[in-house]
């Protein structure tokens, strides 16, 4: 377990760039912390083994405390949080192979041993036809597979990827997701994500620390943090929901009506919830917008619709529609 | 004249060879010693760098005809005389190591930040890093960077020449400017340009096959 405790960076300059940052990663657990530009995601990751000596606060590995120990110390634990650099950062002189033995040589095990390991490892990222290619002569997806095996061969307890999918295709970045997700669930090793992307989130992490101008704005699981954080995200990300404020606004005062807004987590996500109790208490429904979205574990999904709020069963729709979905939430 | 000629060249090269070799034996280290420095955190580090990094710019900026005459002590020390070509191997290399170890280190510096990082978080040591990172990843710029230094060496042998170092400067000076003879001026200077560029395409090859 990675824990994070009051981390503080300040730079030279007095900049402060990470601010009393706290939050943990359970073992198994694949964590996401994003933001945007600037909020200090590469910072944060850089500080987790100390690549940037954090000003103050502690960060635990398994209860040590890497802040605490000498170099040499530093130098062992090091070798059990692998990183997965945004920028790949292969050697150019090595070939895939070569790549992917050298953590093993610098364990000094036999070069029988090392053959061995990496060639199982090259087998499982299926990149043997691959193995004696340079750098130079990868793309970009195969260059993230011989980064992700060579973070992978030393058997780390926890792996940290910057930015992994912020130079590959849409559908390189599928095939990468999906290969962090099964590493995750074939090791049950830890893995924390830093991403500026949402899509990586949504897909497979099952934490996410969301982080704004140095401070943790947010810790917990994803879809409490698409709902609990959805008019932000709206600003500050892109937009949830795409639909047109100003006409629905003007519709809904017109006729009278309430909008409302119903979230969806979970198994009733794919049940006919709103039928069965618009059908219950004789509500027409009018339906402006909805979209369902896979998260990791379970489907998540977001509806507006109006109703007529002259009927006298209101009231009573409201409160059973309330019992039977995540949340609803009327609008005006 | 001719085998004068060839005389020359032969201790054109002994020198410039000889010297390079001292070059890339002890400033390569030198420039590791600097680029290590430089990125170690530790306080003493820092104020060590600061001093060889003044030693190495003094020795490179005294012009060359001035550190012949300046080391003349160390050279008779050194070899038991003050002319000839052997002689001229002592100022040659201490003129050649500070600059190999600029050089070196330019080349580490162009090195991107990741890498020393990738490394770092590897758990790598110094010896590890400078072993199978460092070096084998600059490689090819070292390539160049010797070539560099070689035809910088031939001319630094003419200015040697001058001063009794002996070699094709020697015989530019002897023959064509003191005994007005104009054929082995030019024989001396197409010497001198083949050697460079014969030196230049093969550190070119050279280097270019070692980047991948």
């Amino acid at each position: 377990m990675l824990e994070i405790k009051d981390l503080n960076l300040i730079y030279e300059d007095n900049y402060h760039v990470l601010k009393d940052i706290n939050f943990k990663v359970e073992d198994g657990e694949i964590v996401g912390i994003i933001g945007l530009s600037g909020a200090g995601k590469t910072s944060l990751l850089r500080t987790l083994n100390l690549l940037q000596v954090p000003t103050s606060g502690k960060i635990l590995l398994d209860g040590v405390d890497l802040t605490s120990l000498d170099k040499e110390e530093l130098r062992k634990i090091r070798k059990k949080i692998s990183i997965v650099f945004q920028h790949f950062n292969l050697l150019s002189s090595r070939t895939v192979f070569q790549n992917v033995a050298l953590p093993l040589e610098i364990e000094d095990l036999s070069k029988k041993e090392i053959e061995e390991k990496v060639n199982k490892m090259l087998e499982s990222m299926n990149l043997i036809p691959r193995k004696d290619a340079y750098p130079s002569q990868l793309s970009g997806g195969e260059k993230q597979r011989t980064a992700i095996a060579r973070a992978l061969i030393s058997n780390p307890d926890i792996i940290l990827f910057d930015e992994p999918t912020s130079s590959l295709d849409p559908k390189t970045t599928q095939k990468i997701l999906d290969l962090i997700l099964e590493i995750n669930q074939s090791t049950r090793k830890s893995i924390l994500i830093v991403t500026h992307e949402m899509d990586v989130i949504k897909k497979i992490c099952d934490k996410v620390v969301y982080l704004k101008n140095g401070y943790v704005n947010f810790v917990g699981p994803v879809h409490e943090f698409f709902i609990e954080k959805e008019t932000e995200l709206n600003n500050e990300f892109y937009q949830e929901i795409n639909i047109d404020w100003s006409k629905t606004w003007e519709m809904v005062r017109n006729k009278n009506q309430k909008l409302l807004k119903i979230v969806f987590w979970g198994s009733k996500t794919h049940e006919p919830v709103l039928y069965d109790v618009a059908k219950k208490y004789d509500v027409s429904v009018n339906i402006l917008y909805g979209k369902i979205e896979h998260l990791k574990d379970s489907p998540y999904g977001t509806m507006i619709i109006a109703i007529n709020s002259d009927n006298s069963h209101v009231e009573n729709f409201l409160k059973e529609l309330s019992e039977n979905v995540y949340k609803v939430e009327v609008l005006n | 004249m001719v085998q004068d000629l060839i005389f020359a060249t032969l201790e054109t090269l002994y020198m410039t060879l000889v010297s390079a070799l001292f070059a890339i034996l002890l400033g390569i280290p030198l420039g590791i010693a600097l680029y290590m420095l430089s990125k170690s955190e530790k306080k003493s580090s820092k104020t060590f760098y600061s001093v060889l990094d003044w030693v190495v710019n003094i020795f490179r900026s005294i012009p060359f005809i001035i550190l012949i005459i300046l080391i003349i002590p160390l050279t008779r020390l050194l070899t038991g005389t003050i002319i000839g070509s052997t002689a001229a191997i002592v100022p040659l290399s201490i003129a050649a190591i500070p600059f190999m170890a600029r050089l070196a280190e330019n080349s580490f510096n162009n090195l991107s930040q990741g890498l020393w990082d990738t490394a770092v978080s590897m758990g790598m040591t110094n010896w590890q890093f400078i072993s199978k990172v460092l070096l084998p990843e600059t490689a090819s710029e070292m390539i160049a960077n010797i070539t560099l230094l070689i035809i910088n060496l031939i001319t630094y042998t003419a200015i040697a020449g001058a001063v009794g170092a002996g070699g094709l400067g020697a015989m530019a000076i002897n023959y064509g400017y003191q005994r007005f003879r104009m054929d082995v001026l030019i024989y001396d200077v197409i010497i001198l340009v083949l050697l460079t560029q014969v030196i230049q395409f093969a550190g070119t090859k050279i280097a270019n096959s070692l980047r991948k």
